[in-house]
């Protein structure tokens, strides 16, 4: 006997535009946030108190926002958009200026992925001109960390991931192309360390649980394919799930590393346990492609959310598997 | 002057003794008296009277004596012994003569007695008879030819006694009846006494003596004519089973008991027989070739058990056959027996007019039969087999039973294979059920030996299991051991998953958003598609665009009754069916009036006609429901979300426990009162009733050249019967319910003795139907003239209709009937009472 299928907490509308990206930031201060990067340029703040946009933020000339989030220490917003910049936003008491911006060359979809390697300073990296260039940065201070570029002709950039691992090396980072495969490099060493094809179509997504070093990436495909890092740094490939429907825009796993959610161009939110990929519920509201997920970083577990935006405007927020939170 | 001596001299003393025992009061003398007729049962050397007054005792006085001391029971004699005394000398004298004597005087004594003291001592000596063995002792003596000798009416009077001890005891104890004298436990005793006097018999015959099986025959014949067949086969089959295994002589016992069964009780003990044995082989070595030599053994197996009775079970049909293939003497008889089967399972009329279970019965015989043939005898049955196979092929496929159709593929596909028709073979789709999988498994043959292995230590298997139990208990809790780990890191298991079934594929083009447009893609689109989608959102527009339906109400039902599946789209039906039945719904009478038209009018298939039947069904259905509010749920989300509390995961959910929690604490006095009363709206059917009704009725009389009603097409006019009883059941309380029952009791009155059962079926339930929904004074009123020809039809079919469902439904119908009248008799009479 199943439990009939879940519905939406509350919705948020009034985007005015496919929603690209969502950021939670619950953590912290009195008010749940939810930031939101829509298609026409604007940046929207959602009190989840009030369930209201509590300021707009438009900042890249009307171009897509393809990417928001927030760094830790500050209240500082970091967003990406397809003008080619990489803006950084002062949002404390009130405030929404520009203090900074990057310049990334790139025209492709690729969003950013930010590292914090120590309070103050953290690494940025992002879809350098080239085809297949991924630059990282040092920020604030804007000085290039290096360039990688792989030996064969593997596509855009599609997707990266940028992380610190454990075991005191290097930051390590993983990345996605358009001919679906996948590397990991090594950024100190600037050297590949593996390589992996894990579809035959452009990888559009991924993402990377740093804990059991496990990551799963999308395609426009009916697969989502997992891999996991063995201890030698190598990308083994591991269980394929197929979907209903192809075509797959995001992943994102829940802090506790329990559920993977997926936004299907099907207008559907997938998830799936995360230790089997076993999927678990489906959740449809949209009326169009869902383009983005998140789950929020609530401290209690069982207020936790998750988000979904679509390209029809509207986000859908989600209750789900918070039950038995407060016992796990 | 000799022999008569010891006659005189014998008679002199028993008189003597009665004497003493009537007159004296002194204990001495009368425990003498006692001790004398003693002397004469005593055996052994140390005797003080001669064998031939011993002799002459038995034959003469021993029943005398037995009778007397009962009618003397309740002498005060017997009072001054001593328990011991008592159960020595008194009771004694019962447990030690001839014990058919005793026996019958004891009966008698029980049956004549009123409850008493007197009647628990003779219970209790009856019991002690019993526990003794006599009855062993008893057969026994007769199966010695120096048995007693004596009258045909004697042995009767003793068999019948022997036979009817439960019954006798019952009588006359009712309540305090002996556990002993139930059936449960004396026929078992009874069947073990048989046992011991054929064993006594086995070693007679090998120490050269001749024995007489007869009475034991007879016994057992009326053992079994009585009907306590299973409880004395029950013990008797599996020990000759066993016993016959390795000896000729035990064999040989067998073989005569059974032939020495009285022809008019042989019937009873042979159909018990079949029963009781574990297997072909057991049945072989107990009877024989008995069918071979013994007319009625043969009319019995041959015939009665496979082509007259069904009711047994396929083991027994297993074993009945498997015992005519397995002896090369007996081989005939199985191929004669596969030739009537066959005949019994072709026969059109058979079909037709048995009931289904008897047909069931029937296949399974003949599969078995022709599972058992050899090669080459079925080479030579070839031609007949395949003649008879078509025609009984046809005949059941004719058929409008769906179960006589499956078991007529089944078998044609069995048969077909069997006899590997230039390597071809018949192949039918049907769906599997029991009856097909019980069919198909018949074919395979079963391991005989084994079955009869396990039967025969059936007594020592307990221990067997006991020992085999332990460690299949175990291994499922050494692999839970093993999973268990596993399971702990598999943490995705405490996540329940939500019903996915809404996960469809999506499809590219969008749906029609409009009726017309429905209308246009129906009618000329080629995209697959395109068409498949319409289908799918055609009843959502129907029912949402009232108005819009309206106007291509009839031209939308004309475009859906003609489609067909070109695309093979999942779901055609269902789906097809669902737009028409809003169609109906949605604009009654337009489109009933069409579709009742074209039921009659030319050019369409069967198919089509038992579709517009049944949607019609599901609308008037629909319609008679209440119409509910709630009709989609998912639309609720989209408009009232902010409603619903933001932590609980699924508020209706917790509702409902909390819900289910009161319910299960609070004490209800009377129930019915907490539901809130149902919220009364208008009938939606019963203005368009006869809408539905009438024109159905109109025209079924006049053939067309494609559809002949009341000719061949019986799988219609059944459905029709059958549609038209829907549509007056759900008329129920709407004023036109009269006039509609009337009309169709007419309609239904000519079909009334149809030979195919679905119409029958029909033509009754529609009866039903009339009953419950006329008001009972029209019914009497208006079918006054024609009730009482009602009332014997019904009846008649309640009892002589070969078909289940028809039988119980006329019973029904009765039922219904009688209550409506008597209702409507007594409303009458109050009314006069007041008046």
């Amino acid at each position: 006997m199943f439990r009939p299928a879940p519905s939406p907490v509350y919705t948020l509308r009034g985007a005015g535009g496919p929603l690209n990206t969502l950021h939670f930031s619950c953590h912290g201060g009195d008010t749940p946030l939810l930031f939101s990067g829509s298609g026409k340029g604007a940046i929207h703040v959602w009190n989840l108190n009030t369930r209201r946009a509590e300021k707009i933020v438009e900042g890249h000339s009307g171009s897509s926002v393809i990417w928001v989030s927030t760094l830790q220490e500050t209240d500082t917003l970091i967003s990406q958009g397809r003008d080619m910049q990489v803006c950084l936003w002062d949002l404390s008491e009130g405030r929404s200026e520009a203090m900074d911006s990057v310049w990334t060359g790139s025209v492709g979809f690729c969003q950013c992925s930010v590292l914090e390697t120590s309070p103050g300073t953290r690494l940025l990296a992002f879809a350098g001109q080239q085809t297949e260039e991924i630059k990282i940065i040092e920020l604030p201070s804007k000085t290039p960390v290096c360039t990688l570029v792989p030996d064969a002709k593997l596509g855009m950039v599609m997707c990266i991931k940028l992380w610190q691992p454990d075991s005191g090396q290097g930051p390590l980072l993983v990345a996605g192309y358009e001919d679906g495969s996948l590397l990991l490099w090594d950024v100190t060493q600037r050297s590949m360390l593996s390589q992996a094809k894990a579809h035959p179509e452009p990888i559009m997504c991924l993402t990377f649980d740093i804990t059991c070093l496990r990551g799963v990436s999308g395609s426009s495909e009916d697969k989502l394919s997992s891999w996991m890092l063995d201890r030698q740094n190598n990308l083994q490939l591991q269980d394929d799930v197929t979907l209903v429907n192809p075509g797959v825009s995001q992943l994102c796993v829940r802090g506790d590393g329990k559920l993977l959610a997926s936004a299907g161009w099907d207008h559907r939110v997938r998830l799936f346990g995360w230790k089997k990929l076993r999927p678990l519920a489906v959740l449809q509201y949209h009326t169009d492609m869902v383009l983005s997920v998140a789950f929020s970083d609530h401290q209690d577990p069982r207020q936790r959310l998750l988000a979904a935006g679509s390209k029809d405007h509207r986000i859908s927020l989600w209750s789900i598997y918070n039950e038995g939170a407060d016992t796990g | 002057m000799e022999s008569l001596a010891p006659d005189t001299e014998v008679r002199v003393a028993v008189a003597q003794c009665f004497q003493t025992l009537t007159t004296s009061t002194d204990t001495k003398d009368i425990v003498a008296a006692l001790q004398t007729l003693h002397s004469y049962l005593d055996e052994g050397p140390a005797s003080r009277t001669t064998s031939v007054q011993r002799a002459e005792f038995r034959r003469a006085h021993f029943t005398r004596t037995l009778e007397f001391l009962v009618s003397n029971i309740q002498a005060d004699w017997l009072a001054g012994l001593t328990a011991a005394q008592q159960a020595e000398l008194w009771d004694g004298l019962f447990l030690k003569g001839p014990p058919e004597q005793a026996l019958l005087v004891l009966m008698e004594g029980v049956g004549a007695l009123r409850a008493s003291t007197n009647l628990d001592r003779l219970v209790s000596i009856t019991e002690k008879f019993l526990r003794s063995g006599r009855l062993a002792d008893l057969l026994w003596s007769y199966c010695l030819e120096t048995g007693p000798s004596d009258s045909p009416q004697l042995r009767e009077t003793l068999l019948g006694r022997i036979v009817a001890l439960p019954d006798v005891t019952a009588n006359r104890l009712h309540l305090k009846n002996k556990r002993l004298f139930l059936p449960q436990q004396y026929y078992p005793l009874l069947a073990t006494e048989m046992l011991t006097a054929l064993e006594r018999t086995c070693r007679a015959l090998k120490d050269g003596t001749d024995c007489s099986l007869t009475f034991v025959a007879q016994t057992l014949g009326k053992v079994c004519i009585q009907g306590h067949s299973a409880l004395v086969l029950a013990v008797l089959a599996p020990r000759l089973s066993v016993c016959t295994r390795s000896d000729m002589v035990w064999q040989r016992v067998c073989w005569k008991l059974l032939q020495n069964v009285p022809q008019r009780w042989m019937e009873s003990v042979l159909t018990g027989l079949v029963q009781a044995v574990g297997g072909p082989g057991a049945l072989g070595r107990i009877i024989g070739n008995l069918v071979l030599t013994n007319k009625k053994a043969q009319f019995v197996i041959t015939h009665k058990l496979l082509l007259l009775q069904y009711k047994y079970e396929t083991q027994v049909l297993r074993i009945v056959l498997g015992y005519l293939a397995a002896d090369r003497e007996r081989r005939p008889l199985l191929i004669q027996v596969l030739q009537s089967v066959l005949q019994a399972w072709a026969n059109p009329s058979a079909v037709k007019h048995t009931p289904l279970e008897q047909q069931l019965y029937v296949s399974k015989a003949l599969l078995l039969s022709v599972s058992l043939l050899k090669d080459s005898e079925l080479q030579e049955l070839r031609s007949e087999l395949l003649q008879c196979m078509l025609g009984g092929m046809q005949s059941h496929l004719d058929s409008s039973v769906v179960r006589i159709r499956r078991m007529g593929m089944v078998v044609g596909e069995c048969l077909s294979s069997r006899m590997d028709i230039n390597k071809t073979k018949l192949k039918f789709e049907y769906d599997q059920d029991e009856d097909t999988r019980e069919l198909l498994s018949l074919m395979t043959p079963m391991p005989g030996g084994e079955a009869e292995a396990e039967h025969v230590n059936g007594v020592e298997s307990p221990h067997e299991t006991s020992e085999t139990t332990p460690s299949t208990q175990n291994a499922p809790s050494q692999n839970k051991t093993k999973t268990d780990p596993d399971s702990d890191l598999d943490s995705d298991d405490e996540l329940t998953p939500y019903d996915m079934s809404g996960d469809q594929e999506m499809s590219k083009a969008s749906p029609p958003r409009y009726l017309r447009d429905c209308l246009e893609t129906l009618i000329s689109s080629e995209d697959s598609l395109r068409v498949e989608l319409t289908l799918r959102v055609a009843e959502g527009l129907v029912r949402k665009n009232v108005f819009a339906t309206r106007e291509v109400s009839v031209q939308l039902t004309k475009v859906l009754l003609h489609m067909e599946d070109k695309y093979s789209i999942n779901g055609f039906l269902t789906l097809r069916q669902a737009a028409m039945v809003a169609l109906i719904v949605t604009d009654s009478i337009s489109v009933t009036q069409y579709l009742t038209t074209e039921f009659y009018s030319l050019n369409y298939s069967l198919r089509q006609r038992l579709d517009i039947l049944e949607v019609l069904t599901l609308a008037a259905q629909e319609l008679s429901k209440p119409m509910t509010e709630k009709r989609n749920p998912s639309l609720g989300i989209a408009a009232g979300t902010d409603l619903t509390p933001y932590p609980g995961d699924n508020p209706v959910h917790w509702r409902e426990v909390v819900e289910k929690r009161i319910q299960s604490k609070t004490k209800r006095l009377r129930k019915g009162a907490t539901q809130p009363p149902a919220k009364p709206a208008p009938n939606r059917y019963a203005p368009v009733a006869g809408h539905f009704f009438f024109p159905l009725l109109s025209n079924y009389d006049k053939p067309q050249v494609t559809f002949d009603l009341l000719g061949g097409d019986h799988l219609v006019l059944g459905r029709l019967v059958h549609t038209l009883g829907l549509f007056m059941h759900l008329a129920v309380n709407a004023p036109i319910a009269a006039q509609m029952g009337c009309a169709l009791l007419d309609f239904v009155w000519a079909v009334r003795y149809h030979v195919d059962q679905m119409v029958r079926r029909g033509v009754l339930f529609a009866v039903c139907a009339v009953f419950l929904s006329m008001p009972s004074e029209n019914l009497l009123v208006d079918l006054s003239d024609r009730l009482f020809e009602t009332r014997t039809w019904l009846a008649d079919v309640a009892e002589e209709d070969p078909d289940a469902d028809c039988r119980s439904l006329a019973i029904q119908s009765l039922v219904l009937l009688d209550k409506s009248l008597k209702k409507q008799l007594q409303d009458q009479q109050a009314l006069s009472m007041e008046s």
